[in-house]
């Protein structure tokens, strides 16, 4: 998957816990999952684990405490994506 | 850490917001409690608090103490299993009611029925104190077991709009601070990392504070020396 394939995909993972939809449509790397898309801290587990459900992958911790801007989060699914891959083999 | 460098943490967790049946789930509160602090569940189960409201509290502990530490370690990140509950006491022949009030505030916790509780953070110790009704969980984080001079409050709001959030738990906040310390001109404004910085007359005031909101709950701790 491209990194605007995932992009694409997390914009749905977010949509349930953010109000501002205007900004949800224009995320980048950059956009601060707290501090501008204002998700609650309380929910940063359920995107975790929406993600690992939507992706079939298993986000352990120290990927999990990356996953702070949408940059960081397609870098921790693509890479547990390849690891998939790479098991599969 | 400096011991002696004052801060504060706190955490708010609406229990009208939270989903039940998610958090029940190992698949959720595994990605929060280690099998140690699983353990702990038991010295909550003769209070009669139910499982899923026995991982938020850990959560709101685990989080009002990055805050506490975050505050003087700016580059920190919340990883919830590297905060270790340690201990947790209820108070004695505690049970769960509902909040006494939309709107309390408080210093020090007094005869107060709260949850004590110690975290661990690498080398750090922390103790917090937190209240468990119905309708919410509220976590306070200091670095040693007395909270006389830590001051908190806890508001139930009319929207759970963020932005609503946020300019009602700092108006709420600069209230308290005009009352109980004749503070005038008070904003409250953010560091470059992310903590409330509180401001009179566009001048740093030395008081570290915490806000924190969900759904339609709101609470402040500030810390006094």
């Amino acid at each position: 998957m491209t990194r605007t394939e995932i992009l694409n995909e997390l914009k749905k993972v977010f949509a349930p816990y953010t109000t501002n939809k205007e900004l949800l449509s224009k995320i980048n790397d950059d956009t601060d999952l707290i501090r501008d898309l204002k998700i609650n801290s309380a929910n940063l587990v359920d995107i975790i684990i929406d993600a690992e459900n939507k992706y079939n992958i298993e986000i352990d911790f120290d990927a999990a405490d990356k996953m702070i801007n949408v940059g960081s989060c397609i870098d921790v699914i693509r890479e547990k994506l390849e690891q998939k891959n790479v098991e599969y083999r | 850490m400096n011991k002696k460098m004052l801060s504060t943490g706190n955490d708010i967790v609406s229990l009208n917001a939270i989903n039940k049946t998610r958090t029940n789930q190992p698949g959720f509160y595994s990605k929060i409690l280690s099998d140690t602090e699983k353990a702990l569940y038991k010295e909550l189960l003769p209070a009669g608090i139910a499982f899923e409201n026995f991982v938020w509290l850990l959560w709101s502990i685990k989080e009002s103490a990055y805050k506490y530490l975050q505050r003087n370690t700016p580059g920190l990140v919340f990883s919830p299993t590297r905060f270790v509950v340690q201990r947790i006491e209820p108070p004695f022949g505690y049970a769960t009611t509902n909040i006494e009030s939309s709107e309390t505030e408080g210093t020090g916790f007094g005869n107060r029925p709260v949850l004590k509780s110690v975290i661990t953070f690498g080398s750090d110790t922390l103790y917090s104190k937190s209240f468990i009704y119905r309708e919410l969980i509220v976590s306070v984080v200091n670095s040693n077991e007395d909270f006389e001079n830590t001051s908190w409050g806890i508001k139930f709001i009319s929207s759970s709009d963020p932005e609503y959030q946020s300019t009602a738990v700092r108006i709420f906040l600069v209230a308290r601070l005009n009352k109980l310390l004749k503070l005038d001109g008070v904003t409250i404004s953010k560091s470059p990392h992310g903590f409330p910085l509180i401001l009179s007359h566009d001048e740093h005031i030395e008081i570290p504070v915490s806000l924190s909101h969900h759904d339609q709950w709101v609470a402040y701790s500030f810390q006094l020396a």
